[in-house]
């Protein structure tokens, strides 16, 4: 939904600058000296306007960010390490020795309504840990440093399997790398 | 006061043989390359569309590394070497800083080709951190250190042809008088071209840009030879973008220095600095110095009041821009004595490029939009945008006027226009598959698309139409171009 009201809104946006664009080259068909002070005055509201209009999208959008609210306990904490190419997840922090399996059953659990956090971190190179829902749309998404631990908190709102992409470039095999998240109906 | 050259004079004042010779070498090279570049992007939009049988994913990385470094080397080259030309009328720029840049450009450009396509080096044209030295087999280490070497020498050799403008323009002008701050304080000594003050402000981002690659270089160097200490990522991705968006940004700024040069040629009205443009420009090297935090708000580690500031200086840098250079830019034409022809025609529409990519990066600038289109098709989209139809526009308008004036060739107007359609309405399709599939939250940089992403073959496939289009029309405009560079080489 997000993603197609911004598309719709570039679009918007473009075609009204293209139209001002083309009307400009068009008027060159009947030159006349234009005023400065016309110019000038029409540059003036202008900045008014582009600048408050900013100011407006910046003050809806800016508190909606995805970074975590320290304020709010997760339901359900999940560790993932990402490696080429690969996501391992756990219940239990990774240990800091790379080679260490942790345990490796699968995960479950996961119910919908959960505030879950995804603690996400890299064992080798940057990746990226996107979440896909079964319609192929992106949900949301944090990059996975190695020596960094990146906090996404989600709640899923269907029960379903859940795809996770690699989002960042990290080899011959990064178009491969994906894992299954499956997210129970809660009781 | 005195007075510079008026803008709405000729801009073909008497330049030194050798500095067109140099810069007709720099466009016929431009002319060979940017074909082949685009090329390449062709091979990667065939490759995911699954037209042909399947490319190996390490060729497509390495095809996909050599088209990146490749396209932003070469537009920022050719900016330069564009400006330089133009500036020629101000200022005294050093005819060797500018072989030393075409030089270590041939030499960069060969180390790049063994690196890529011999040695399969596929980190991308950012060689995000640690990628380049931890490519689990895909690639050698030599390949790693050919690359590397290719973007030192590059460094380096770009580093001097800068720091030769910036000497040139302050032996004629004070650094603050070439940042027009004598028009702010109500103090103006000589004018000051918009030329001059947008090229000053473009050479200390690049400069900054620059230095930002060498400590880059010097912290790989530093772990590769050191043993088990790695570096922080965090922080490598912080230079790295700091390097990477300044360069793209400053290639943008040396186009838009030539539109404020060349359009009012055509115009037949004067383009001059004042206290607005000078304003505008200076806000401008204070916010894109900042403005690179965007790539990073998926990186929930990073302070949060460094993710906000990002947003902040993304969402106003767009102001003067819009203000001063793109309204100026139609407040020039509007009603103006301006005759169409092919390079005002790629001025403005390059223009016109810019504002499209600019509201597709302000939108994926906003962090709660960022969350769903980073790293998706969005990314390459508003990038290609500005930089296809933006910065390559204007600078195949200005090395079109030229290369047109500095030769006796008659136009034809008939593929003058076949060259602009083609180009528009095959880089704006080309274009809008991108924008389609961010929208779809296809994924970027995937060699191929299955499962729940297969949607992005069918757009792959029609962008392969829409890039042999455009591709059509700039085999046209490298063939007009080159008759012109022929016939200005024999003129000289």
């Amino acid at each position: 939904m997000t993603q197609l009201l911004a598309l719709s809104l570039f679009l918007a946006l473009s075609v009204v600058c293209a139209a001002a664009f083309i009307a400009v080259a068009r008027s060159t068909a009947a030159p006349e000296d234009v005023p400065y002070e016309a110019t000038a005055k029409l540059r003036a509201r202008l900045f008014w306007v582009v600048l408050a209009v900013l100011l407006v999208f910046l003050g809806l959008t800016i508190p909606y960010t995805p970074y975590p609210d320290e304020s709010a306990q997760p339901d359900r904490v999940v560790h993932v390490r990402a490696r080429q190419f690969a996501f391992d997840f756990s219940d239990r922090p990774f240990p800091d020795d790379a080679t260490t399996d942790p345990d490796q059953a699968p995960l479950t659990g996961i119910a919908t309504g959960d505030l879950v956090e995804f603690r996400v971190t890299a064992m080798d190179v940057t990746h990226g840990f996107g979440v896909y829902d079964a319609d192929g749309a992106l949900l949301a998404q944090v990059q996975a440093m190695p020596g960094y631990v990146n906090r996404l908190r989600m709640q899923f709102d269907t029960a379903a399997t859940y795809e996770i992409l690699c989002m960042e470039y990290c080899g011959a095999a990064h178009h491969v790398m994906r894992a299954a998240l499956d997210v129970e109906k809660a009781n | 006061m005195t007075t510079s050259t008026d803008v709405v004079e000729s801009t073909e004042a008497p330049v030194a043989a050798a500095l067109r010779s140099i810069t007709l070498r720099w466009v016929a090279t431009a002319l060979v390359l940017f074909p082949v570049l685009v090329l390449l992007g062709l091979v990667m939009r065939v490759a995911q569309s699954d037209l042909v049988p399947d490319l190996d994913a390490t060729r497509f990385y390495s095809v996909m590394t050599l088209h990146g470094v490749g396209m932003v080397g070469l537009w920022y080259t050719a900016g330069m070497a564009s400006v330089c030309f133009l500036l020629s009328r101000y200022v005294r720029v050093s005819v060797l800083a500018n072989k030393v840049g075409f030089a270590s450009t041939l030499i960069g450009v060969a180390l790049l080709l063994v690196s890529t396509l011999i040695g399969k080096f596929g980190a991308g044209w950012y060689f995000l951190y640690p990628l380049p030295i931890r490519p689990l087999g895909a690639w050698e280490s030599w390949a790693t250190v050919t690359f590397f070497a290719a973007i030192a020498v590059l460094g380096v050799g770009w580093t001097i042809w800068s720091l030769d403008v910036l000497r040139a323009i302050a032996s004629r002008y004070s650094l603050t008088e070439a940042l027009g701050w004598g028009y702010l304080r109500g103090n103006v000594q000589q004018e000051v071209p918009p030329m001059v003050l947008i090229t000053t402000v473009s050479i200390i981002g690049a400069l900054v840009g620059l230095v930002t690659a060498v400590v880059l270089l010097v912290l790989y160097a530093v772990e590769a030879l050191g043993g088990d200490a790695a570096n922080d990522a965090l922080l490598m991705k912080n230079l790295v973008f700091l390097f990477g968006h300044l360069l793209v940004n400053i290639t943008l700024y040396l186009g838009v220095a030539v539109v404020y040069e060349v359009l009012p040629h055509y115009a037949k009205r004067p383009w001059k600095t004042n206290g607005k443009v000078a304003l505008a420009w200076n806000v401008v090297l204070v916010l894109v110095m900042f403005a690179y935090l965007h790539h990073l708000y998926m990186d929930f580690a990073q302070l949060r009041e460094l993710q906000l500031l990002g947003q902040v200086t993304s969402y106003l840098s767009s102001v003067p821009a819009a203000i001063m250079s793109i309204f100026g830019t139609l407040a020039l034409v509007y009603r103006s004595h301006l005759k169409w022809s092919l390079a005002p025609a790629l001025l403005f529409s390059g223009v016109l490029g810019w504002v499209i990519g600019g509201i597709g990066a302000v939108i994926d600038s906003t962090i709660a939009v960022n969350l769903l289109f980073h790293n998706t098709l969005w990314v390459p989209a508003h990038f290609h945008t500005y930089f296809l139809m933006g910065v390559v526009l204007m600078l195949l308008g200005g090395v079109y006027h030229i290369c047109d004036k500095a030769s006796t060739c008659e136009r034809k107007a008939g593929r003058e226009k076949l060259v602009f359609w083609l180009t528009a309405i095959g880089g704006y399709g080309f274009l809008l598959m991108f924008y389609i599939g961010g929208a779809a939250s296809i994924p970027r940089r995937y060699a191929t698309y299955t499962g729940n992403i297969s949607d992005g073959q069918g757009l792959a496939l029609a962008s392969v139409f829409f890039i042999v289009l455009f591709l059509a029309g700039l085999v046209i405009y490298a063939i007009e171009t080159g008759r012109r560079c022929l016939g200005a080489a024999k003129a000289s």
